[in-house]
């Protein structure tokens, strides 16, 4: 292993020391916890925002929190759900009176800890919290379809939640409204990646799995989790196909729809790399009569040093271009009104 | 007979020991299926929750087992951990504001621990869990107190059904957790969920006991 780390187990504590150190006017951390992570600066009677998850996806999660976004996150160790406790503390602190939403990926133990959260706020703080579960990875379960369960796992799309959600909450929307449009993103927002190399836990030490110098494997999650396929090295043309492929038909698009774009490098791939990637891409809407509203490529929601990218498609409506279109400062992600 | 928020810190206490004496057994039952850290993570858990109660001085029977819940998700933010941990924290809810219950009353503080840990994690009867240990526990308690029977009778059964509860789980499919992924294979093992069950009302069988004394 070979990484720009002091001891293992010290690597998310000091990754959060840098980041407040970093930005003292933009991020502050609450009850003594650096894992509970608020935005610093207060709207009042706005609705808070909160999301959480494990370390080693960033920007994702705890980069998003700032103005036009998120307003808290806690923190778990690398790939590992932070606790129940540290959820309501954020919670408690990011509540203006407007209530709370918690917007977090599809994974066991973030549903179990944000549902406890929520009930802790009720039961010790008689704040409301509502809760949208993003699930966009097409290549991890079945359509989504009403009244079934959703079983795909939360990838990089959840961008698209937090800054719709995020610049509805900055318009001082309802708990109700900024819910209703975080549930819009989630319905029409589809993912998939693709990976060449693992990445390497710190504490653990040795690769999560094993690919090939050769090899990619395409659909796989972003801690690893299996794919759909694994196979010989393709040209970027020829993988974009193939995700395309599978992301177009998930969610029926006609001629003339419009999208936004999300290019997502995993964290151990070139930006040159990247728009190579969003060139084919691009050339797939054209052919298809499919406009593009706007285009973000970068890194979003990484896994730690995995080589690898993910397209993110989200079919938007006059509404939700609005919303996207807001300004957003964060830390690690900025935007002007477009 | 009452069941009071003194009785309620005792059960907690004798449910940490139980848990502390079976360690190892779970461990076993869960290496075969799991990461083999349901015996540290129940010790754990449920000495946490005793430890709280014991140390607080809250008079409110739903507070108290609130209070215990939360220490226990603190303790142990594993899914099993969060799942015995949402169990008292409904008991929690349910019971806020009083001070004790009737013994009678005693199938609706498990029921309230069943529900907490049902709407937490999801799962159905069958589904080779926790919840199979625990259900028929909750049936043996209602029909022995119908009947009329002393409350150290409803305990002996409610424990006898809890056992039968867990060994039936042998022939369950799993539909959960790392059990879930072996598929029909998952069938001839033991579900560890429903031993912590068995162990909860082998606990509160001798708490009934003791108490009884």
């Amino acid at each position: 292993m070979k990484k720009i780390i002091n001891d293992p187990k010290n690597f998310v504590p000091e990754m959060l020391e840098g980041i407040y150190a970093a930005h003292p006017n933009e991020v502050a951390y609450v009850n003594g916890d650096l894992h509970c992570l608020v935005n610093a600066r207060k709207h009042p009677g706005k609705v808070g925002i909160a999301t959480g998850g494990g370390s080693g996806h960033l920007p994702l999660f705890l980069g998003f929190v700032g103005d036009g976004m998120l307003d808290g996150c806690s923190i778990g160790d690398v790939f590992q759900s932070p606790s129940a406790e540290q959820m309501f503390e954020v919670t408690k602190e990011i509540d203006q009176g407007a209530g709370v939403l918690y917007i977090y990926g599809n994974y066991g133990g973030d549903i179990l800890n944000f549902d406890m959260a929520a009930e802790m706020a009720d039961f010790e703080a008689d704040i409301r919290v509502e809760s949208v579960v993003a699930g966009d990875d097409v290549a991890s379960g079945e359509p989504l379809a009403e009244g079934k369960k959703n079983t795909r796992r939360g990838v990089a799309g959840i961008f698209f939640v937090y800054k719709c959600a995020g610049a509805a909450a900055a318009k001082l929307k309802s708990l109700d409204e900024v819910k209703a449009v975080a549930e819009k993103v989630c319905a029409n927002v589809r993912t998939m990646g693709v990976a060449l190399s693992p990445c390497i836990v710190p504490r653990v030490g040795r690769p999560s799995f094993e690919l090939a110098e050769d090899e990619l494997e395409i659909g796989m999650g972003i801690h690893g989790e299996p794919g759909i396929r694994r196979g010989k090295m393709i040209s970027a043309d020829e993988m974009v196909s193939e995700m395309m492929d599978s992301i177009l038909k998930d969610l029926p698009y006609a001629k003339d729809d419009e999208v936004a774009v999300l290019v997502n490098g995993l964290g151990g791939t070139p930006l040159e790399e990247q728009y190579v990637v969003y060139r084919q891409i691009h050339k797939i809407l054209d052919s298809k009569g499919i406009k593009v509203y706007h285009a973000y490529v970068g890194e979003f929601a990484t896994s730690m040093e995995m080589a690898g990218f993910s397209i993110s498609l989200l079919k938007v409506d006059d509404e939700l271009k609005e919303l996207l279109a807001a300004p957003v400062d964060t830390p690690f992600f900025k935007q002007a009104q477009f | 007979m009452m069941f009071t928020t003194a009785d309620l810190k005792n059960l907690l206490q004798v449910w940490a020991e139980m848990m502390g004496k079976n360690a190892d057994f779970l461990i076993d039952l869960d290496g075969i299926v799991g990461d083999s850290d349901l015996g540290l993570t129940m010790s754990d858990g449920f000495r946490s929750a005793a430890d709280n109660a014991a140390g607080s001085d809250e008079a409110d029977l739903g507070k108290t087992a609130y209070g215990a819940g939360k220490a226990m998700s603190n303790a142990v933010p594993s899914t099993m951990g969060t799942l015995m941990a949402s169990g008292l924290m409904a008991i929690g809810k349910k019971f806020k504001g009083i001070e004790s219950i009737e013994d009678s009353e005693l199938p609706e503080f498990f029921q309230a621990y069943f529900d907490g840990v049902q709407s937490r994690g999801k799962a159905e009867l069958g589904d080779k869990t926790f919840l199979d240990g625990l259900a028929p526990a909750i049936e043996a308690m209602r029909s022995s107190i119908a009947a009329g029977e002393p409350i150290t009778e409803t305990a002996v059964k409610a424990a006898a059904a809890a056992h039968e509860g867990f060994l039936a789980t042998k022939g369950m499919l799993a539909k959960h957790g790392r059990a879930g992924g072996r598929g029909e294979q998952s069938r001839d093992i033991l579900d560890p969920g429903a031993a912590v069950a068995d162990l909860l009302l082998q606990g509160f069988k001798s708490f009934i006991e003791t108490k009884g004394k």
